[in-house]
């Protein structure tokens, strides 16, 4: 027996390998790279696939993080135009920019991009159309007037940062047209070849993604910003949280994706590693049916949204990593409108429901999905609920099982998320308080114009100052009459070794900007 | 004559057993209460999307029109399309099934080679230190979750000690060896990559213990039994008397008898070992087949988890045909 320990010993350590270390111009990132499905610009619709074709490719316009507020910023286009009817927009590209292949990028390669992404219908395809650009009408309305300028012609006079906003998404990434033609097969406009390689004008170049393995990039020599200091980016696909956590605090990658706030909070105490926050895009809310037996009375709901305790909430169930935001708009973002009207007052809760004819409460079903984080919150509303006398049966489900039945509104109170498509307010308004668009508003059957007209004012309305008045106006509505409480918004977090320098510049607004990671360099 | 009925016999029931599987996989993965276009776009899309997608898909139609299109289909090899990733579900298998079939033939090696030692030893020194070690291993071995016993080497062997590598098949800056079968091992060899081999098999060893684990104490709890047993023969007895060394009476005498029920254990455990490898091959940043089942899973991608159980079915029937045939083969009784 001690002769075979003795024996194992001596041979793990004869075969043990002093682990190699990082070089210092390649940056490896463990995450989850199980969820990437493509890297195509015009087909990704996954964060992390994003993050990587934003290193890949260039868009028209990017965002900036300019005093704590997300801003359109020029990109490939060095300005642009907006026509008098607030429909028609001119983009003047840069010249002399060059894809990874060499070719230049002209007018053609952004027009192509366009409408290669329209005709591949892929999860994302519905973002463009939502202003009025479609694959019927796109001949018209996505033009090259000259090799360096292009058009693009909506339907209606949104708010330039609504479009704006959504030309930032992934499929705005503007691929290289002759590249991209050559590795066509059978009309699928390359989109078998450029699932997993590159054609872009961006920092890097895609070098290999090995399946459930790993994503390799290379830095552009060629970029039009300079050469990227970081010359080899890895994505090692790492799908346990625990173990992202010990390959960081060990040296052998650089960022954790994917960590939980436990894992933060044990980080805080080594030295080695950095921890960064950032506002996200989302939020996490409770909503009720207002088809739905008490919740058709606005008292009720207004009841609902005294009885939580919101800051038990972020404390406890976020450990902190949320931020108490309760209005329409996040932080971050423009007409951010920092009111908190609401925190737990039993006793006027109480009082609304009596009010309404519900003195001694009613029972209610509550649906979610079956996440610890969900589960916790959904066990935390049960018990502020059952204070005022309301008794919720949480239900429990699969996400696929879940939202086929939200959509039919088939549910008496949810409790979700909702995540960004384009930082802006109007993101959240529409989804929210407009119900002719068939989103939330509609899927809790509040029916309400007035909501519905304002949140489409603030859509159309170009002037900034009158805008934010009108989601000031439309929130204020909301919070008395909705059927929303919103949690929290969400955090986004990293822990990262702190050789790593410029973090925090290269990943401010993730995930509506995705990383610079040119900004990144290591000690 | 005889053996070769008996393999004819034997191959048609197991195209009626994977009938069987296909009926099973496809009636759960279509009747659940569950929609994949929701779980593939997410709870933002519009409802005229969700619409064209369920056509696009071909979702739309009636359940026993697509049934029959996929039982066709798996007939002429083909196993659909995955909705998730847009490609053949069986190029994405014989992509990852390499990883998952080299670390079960890892796991099953070092099962038996782990199992029978522990279980003679047991047995030869019965209620002696070993044996009690072997009893704890082993109720350890079948009780504690793949999950957490990953987690614990990796946090000792990696973390603290750092004889072991991380998770993953290879270190990340090591160049892999040309992919000619998928297996890490046999491809490094065959190239001559002794750098990779060295790496590859280092990176096998914590996976392969921890999915071989509970195998490993089941074939140790057999082979005692078996052993004890065998000990108390009279041929033993007799072999003892003639004065042989007691170790050539263990290894010679009775080993060799006390295997056979080992042998069918280790037919039965291989099939686990693939179904095992899901978690195993989570913890440690697999990339196998278990893994892209559990990832289809996860978004409902229908003809991914379909293919890629389908896939793992036949090969644990075609494992056992093996076994029953080599069985056959030696013992002319089992050919009833």
């Amino acid at each position: 027996m001690k002769r075979v320990l003795l024996f194992i010993l001596i041979f793990a350590l004869a075969l043990s390998l002093v682990g190699a270390k990082i070089p210092k111009d390649t940056l490896v990132i463990a995450a989850n790279t199980g969820i990437l499905i493509t890297l195509d610009p015009g087909a990704v619709y996954e964060v992390l696939g994003a993050v990587i074709v934003g290193a890949l490719y260039d868009k028209l316009v990017d965002f900036e993080v300019v005093n704590g507020t997300l801003t359109p910023v020029p990109e490939l286009a060095e300005r642009w135009e907006i026509s008098e009817d607030g429909k028609t927009y001119t983009f003047y590209l840069r010249k002399g920019i060059k894809f990874s292949s060499g070719n230049e990028l002209t007018a053609d390669d952004v027009v192509f991009s366009f409408k290669r992404y329209l005709l591949m219908g892929k999860p994302s395809s519905w973002l463009l159309p939502e202003i009025g650009i479609n694959k019927d009408n796109m001949d018209e309305t996505i033009r090259k007037i000259d090799d360096y300028t292009v058009q693009l012609v909506f339907d209606k006079p949104y708010s330039p940062n609504i479009v704006l906003g959504i030309l930032t998404n992934s499929f705005g990434g503007i691929v290289d047209k002759k590249e991209v033609l050559k590795h066509e097969v059978n009309g699928d406009l390359g989109e078998k070849w450029l699932t997993d390689h590159s054609a872009g004008s961006g920092p890097y170049v895609l070098v290999s993604w090995e399946r459930n393995q790993h994503v390799i990039l290379q830095a552009n020599e060629n970029y039009w910003k300079g050469a990227p200091r970081i010359k080899r980016i890895i994505f090692r696909d790492v799908p346990e949280t625990t173990n992202q956590r010990l390959m960081l605090e060990k040296g052998d990658v650089d960022i954790a994706w994917n960590l939980i706030p436990q894992d933060l909070e044990e980080l805080k105490s080594n030295p080695d590693i950095k921890i960064a926050t950032f506002p996200g895009h989302g939020n996490e809310y409770v909503a009720v049916n207002c088809g739905w037996g008490p919740f058709k009375d606005p008292r009720v709901r207004l009841a609902i949204k005294y009885a939580i305790n919101y800051d038990e909430i972020i404390n406890d169930v976020m450990l902190g990593y949320a931020i108490k935001v309760q209005g329409l708009v996040l932080k971050g973002y423009q007409c951010y409108y920092p009111k908190n009207p609401f925190k737990q007052d039993i006793e006027k809760a109480k009082k609304l429901l009596a009010e309404a004819g519900y003195p001694n409460g009613f029972e209610v079903e509550l649906m979610t999905t079956d996440t610890d984080r969900r589960k916790n919150e959904a066990v935390k509303i049960q018990a502020d609920l059952a204070k005022i006398g309301i008794k919720v049966n949480v239900v429990i489900m699969k996400g696929s099982q879940m939202y086929p039945k939200y959509r039919k509104q088939g549910h008496q109170m949810v409790l979700a998320g909702w995540g960004s498509d384009y930082p802006d307010p109007d993101n959240y308004a529409k989804p929210f308080a407009d119900y002719t668009v068939h989103q939330l508003a509609w899927r809790n059957m509040w029916y309400d114009d007035y909501a519905s007209l304002l949140a489409k004012k603030g859509g159309f309305e170009r002037d900034p100052v009158k805008r934010c008045q009108i989601y000031e106006d439309l929130t204020e509505y909301w919070f008395m009459n909705g059927p929303f409480a919103i949690l929290y918004q969400f955090v986004e977090y990293f822990a990262y070794r702190k050789e790593l320098k410029n973090f925090e510049e290269a990943f401010v607004g993730y995930s509506a900007k995705t990383p610079d990671f040119t900004k990144l360099y290591k000690e | 004559m005889n053996l070769l009925n008996f393999i004819v016999r034997r191959l048609l029931l197991m195209v009626l057993v994977l009938f069987g599987v296909l009926c099973i996989v496809f009636i759960i993965a279509n009747v659940i209460p569950a929609d994949p276009i929701g779980a593939l776009l997410g709870g933002n899309a519009p409802p005229e999307v969700v619409d064209e997608y369920k056509k696009k898909l071909g979702l739309d139609k009636p359940l026993a029109e697509r049934f029959v299109s996929y039982l066709l289909g798996v007939l002429r090899g083909d196993l659909g399309v995955s909705f998730r990733t847009n490609r053949p579900v069986l190029e994405d298998i014989k992509k990852f099934f390499p990883a998952t079939m080299e670390l079960a033939i890892a796991a099953t090696i070092l099962s038996v080679i782990l199992g029978i030692w522990l279980g003679v030893a047991s047995a030869v020194n019965r209620n002696k230190g070993i044996d009690h070690f072997a009893r704890v291993f082993s109720i350890l071995g079948v009780s504690m979750p793949v999950f957490w016993t990953g987690l614990l080497l990796l946090l000792i062997f990696y973390y603290k000690l750092d004889i072991l590598p991380g998770p993953g098949r290879l270190d990340i800056f090591l160049t892999p060896p040309k992919r000619i079968t998928g297996s890490i091992v046999i491809d490094s060899l065959l190239t001559g990559n002794w750098e990779a081999l060295k790496n590859g098999l280092l990176h096998l060893i914590m996976p392969a213990f921890v999915l071989g684990y509970s195998a490993t104490a089941s074939i140790a709890r057999i082979t005692r039994a078996s052993m004890l047993d065998v000990l108390r023969q009279e041929y033993i007895t007799t072999a003892r008397s003639k004065g042989l060394e007691e170790r050539k009476v263990v290894r010679n005498h009775a080993l060799r008898n006390a295997l056979i029920p080992t042998v069918t254990i280790i037919g039965l455990t291989f099939g686990s070992l693939l179904e095992g490898a899901v978690l195993t091959e989570t913890v440690f940043s697999w990339p196998g087949l278990g893994r892209y089942i559990t990832n289809g899973y996860l978004v409902l991608d229908y003809p991914a988890v379909m293919g890629g159980t389908l896939y793992i079915a036949f090969i644990y029937s075609l494992v056992n045909l093996i076994v029953d045939i080599i069985y056959a083969f030696l013992d002319p009784r089992m050919r009833v």
